[in-house]
């Protein structure tokens, strides 16, 4: 079967190539491709273990995997490194924040024709993944790993406080009576915490409740629409926590909570479900909850990390890449890999699966992150600026919560600030 | 009481003999010559000199090293001139160094010369010193983080046992780059301690006999004798941790990020947040381009410095 389909429309100044199937690659024909995974001991392992699998079925495929750097967060400093000297692999893991920059880079590969000659496993993935993977009328990957903001809590510390575990439909005034009831300054707890290092993981846990109090990132044109009202009474929110109640702990450089969480000295913790691994480990006695919600809008953000694919002007790579990652993400390889590792299933499908019964088993409350997925309804804007802005609203957060601006005032400049980023 | 020694006229004699007998380089001694010092050439070309004119390129561009880049000529400086965020950095940078360089250096000295003197258990002390210099900056970041802590940490808390009150540390404002200062010292006046020993203990015993024949005393001996030895290493030690004050970053990244409100932004953590969390390549190479000319005003000032005072230290 052949697939026809080109790049030509790929982007500013893209190679264009044209896509074929794994399909169209003559018996005895080998193809090498590279892997950057981003993973690192036993995930790193595991996806080495199923892309020897892949290779096994795929006689003259030969898939070069490693982690492509030493952290995740490196991975991008690696690419750019490798755009610059043509030496980028066919696969990289990605955060969702990364896609549109990674997108426009003129070097990824479109699979939307590849996707649409065959869209039933596409339209599996949920909508807020399928998005992050958009850029423009192109598809530059697949999820990778899945993940959602929900409140984990200390249940030794809300039964010591005389609170009993929070119900699914609480409100944010519940958790602001939570935690200051939870916050002990004598015994060095913090009733919750919140990170003003300043980057996304500052910028991103503003956005649920902007998104409750019927507020957008962006505007339809892509301008900032943070600062609206709806933006302003979320941040305002967390200034009266954090000056008025002082009940959370304000986390300089977002490195500190997680930890501090672990040790019992905050109470509440704003995470996802990659953190349960280690809670597992501590034997802690913990409980997990969909966000505190607005008028029974219990809205969260969504994080999607992406496989995406690269462009070498050469259709078999492509073929292979493609077909590959379309493997790895297929419901059974997801079970065995993401399931297994503590993480989310890509899909709600997933969780009609023995290997999903015993992740919940394993991991007490990932059941509510999994039923969670549900309440991730928008995804983060997909444009080149964003991460620019990201800083600009990260810093005006930090202002704020720290007391030195008004809400209005610092997102007002915030958004003027990120305004230069998001007109190109 | 004049205490002189002139070296000079004896240098002097020896230049000029030596000029004399001189030869002419032949073919073979040239490459001889280039045999040994290619290598090394070759690679300070490859890894410095060919990455900073291409960073140079770079900051004439608008690129984020992903989507293609564009020419914009220097209007990367322009922006840069007149960069309220920029100045602010500069002027955290200069806080920094004047605060940790002038401690650092005299600190050193003071040390040193207290450990250069007979005592019991000098090379634990000496080791004590050397060792956070020996520590990666992050390391040490890392474990000031948890010290510092406003609620949980050490210096708070003996502070609480010493009924003082309690500080915000790296989370006031006021107070984050002081804290960095002092970290920074704890990690490196062991560089300016062990500089300084070396300095102290290859001053000639025979100058500091000959001066106390000569009727002087201690404090005459160290002012007279002892410092003007030093003089070398001294411009050398202050270069060297100025450039140090400018290159700040590594003690930034692990402990405030740049917090509380960008008051611990410094010029290279600026850098860094420009090129690899906004991706302005091109806008943070010439970040690059005027801590670069900084670094130089201020070495050649120190050199010329040293020159005109006949402390040759390069």
């Amino acid at each position: 079967m052949l697939t026809s389909a080109c790049g030509e429309s790929s982007g500013p100044a893209g190679p264009s190539t044209k896509v074929v199937t794994i399909d169209d690659i003559k018996p005895g024909t080998t193809v090498d491709i590279t892997w950057w995974h981003g993973q690192t001991s036993d995930a790193a392992r595991l996806l080495g273990r199923l892309a020897r699998e892949y290779e096994k079925a795929h006689p003259g495929v030969t898939i070069k995997d490693s982690a492509g750097a030493s952290t995740t967060d490196e991975l991008l400093t690696k690419l750019q490194a490798g755009f610059a000297s043509d030496t980028y692999p066919d696969i990289s893991y990605a955060y969702g924040s990364w896609v549109a920059k990674l997108g426009s880079s003129g070097r990824s590969l479109d699979i939307s024709p590849l996707i649409n000659a065959a869209p039933e496993a596409w339209a599996e993935f949920p909508e807020a993944a399928r998005q992050t993977a958009t850029v423009g009328d192109r598809i530059v990957g697949m999820p990778a790993v899945n993940g959602n903001l929900a409140v984990i809590y200390n249940r030794t510390l809300l039964k010591k406080a005389g609170l009993a575990d929070p119900s699914p439909d609480w409100t944010w005034d519940d958790f602001r009576a939570y935690a200051k009831k939870l916050n002990d300054p004598a015994h060095k707890i913090s009733g919750t915490a919140y990170s003003v290092a300043g980057n996304e993981d500052t910028t991103w846990h503003l956005w649920p409740q902007l998104w409750q109090n019927g507020g957008e990132v962006l505007d339809t044109s892509g301008m900032p629409a943070f600062n609206s009202d709806a933006g302003v009474e979320a941040l305002e929110f967390w200034r009266s926590m954090a000056q008025d109640d002082k009940s959370v702990y304000l986390d300089q450089n977002g490195e500190k909570y997680g930890q501090m969480f672990n040790a019992g000295s905050i109470a509440m913790q704003i995470t996802g479900p990659w953190v349960l691994y280690d809670l597992k480990k501590l034997k802690m006695d913990y409980g997990v909850q969909v966000l505190p919600g607005t008028d029974g809008d219990h809205q969260t953000v969504g994080g999607f990390d992406m496989w995406t694919l690269f462009d070498h002007s050469d259709t078999n790579k492509a073929a292979v890449a493609y077909d590959f990652v379309k493997w790895l993400t297929a419901p059974e390889q997801d079970v065995r890999w993401n399931v297994a590792n503590g993480n989310l299933p890509l899909r709600s499908s997933a969780g009609n699966t023995p290997e999903f019964a015993q992740y919940v088993a394993d991991f007490p409350g990932a059941d509510v992150f999994f039923a969670n997925m549900g309440n991730a309804k928008k995804p983060r804007p997909t444009v080149p600026g964003y991460q620019a802005m990201s800083v600009e609203v990260g810093k005006a957060i930090s202002e704020v919560l720290l007391g030195a601006k008004d809400a209005r005032t610092a997102l007002d400049e915030a958004a003027k600030a990120s305004e230069a980023e998001l007109v190109n | 009481m004049a205490i002189t020694f002139s070296t000079g006229d004896l240098a002097q004699a020896t230049k000029t003999s030596r000029q004399g007998k001189e030869a002419r380089p032949t073919l073979r001694s040239t490459l001889t010559g280039w045999a040994f010092c290619g290598p090394a050439t070759l690679v300070i070309l490859g890894l410095s000199v060919f990455p900073a004119g291409w960073a140079f390129v770079l900051s004439l561009q608008k690129n984020d090293l992903i989507t293609p880049s564009v020419n914009v000529g220097f209007s990367n400086y322009q922006t840069l001139a007149q960069d309220p965020d920029m100045f602010a950095a500069a002027w955290h940078t200069l806080f920094y160094a004047l605060m940790y360089v002038p401690t650092s250096v005299l600190g050193g000295l003071l040390l040193a010369i207290a450990l250069n003197r007979p005592i019991r258990f000098q090379w634990f002390y000496r080791t004590c010193i050397f060792v956070p210099f020996v520590a990666s900056a992050a390391a040490t970041g890392i474990l000031a983080n948890f010290v510092f802590d406003e609620k949980f940490g050490a210096a708070n808390n003996l502070l609480r046992l010493l009924h003082l009150p309690q500080q915000g540390f790296l989370t006031d404002t006021h107070q984050a780059m002081m804290v960095i200062v002092i970290i920074s010292l704890w990690g490196s006046i062991g560089f300016c301690v062990l500089t300084y020993l070396a300095a102290l203990q290859d001053i000639s015993q025979d100058i500091v006999d000959a001066a106390l024949v000569d009727g002087a005393n201690k404090w005459q001996v160290f002012r007279h004798v002892t410092l003007p030895e030093l003089g070398p290493v001294t411009v050398f030690t202050t270069v060297w941790q100025m450039i140090a004050a400018i290159q700040l970053f590594d003690l930034v990244f692990t402990t405030t990020k740049g917090q509380p409100l960008n008051s611990t932004v410094t010029l290279v953590f600026y850098l860094y947040r420009m090129a690899f969390m906004e991706f302005k390549a091109g806008y943070a190479s010439a970040i690059a381009y005027v801590i670069f000319a900084i670094t130089m005003v201020l070495t050649l000032f120190m050199v010329w410095y040293g020159k005109k005072t006949k402390v040759e230290a390069f």
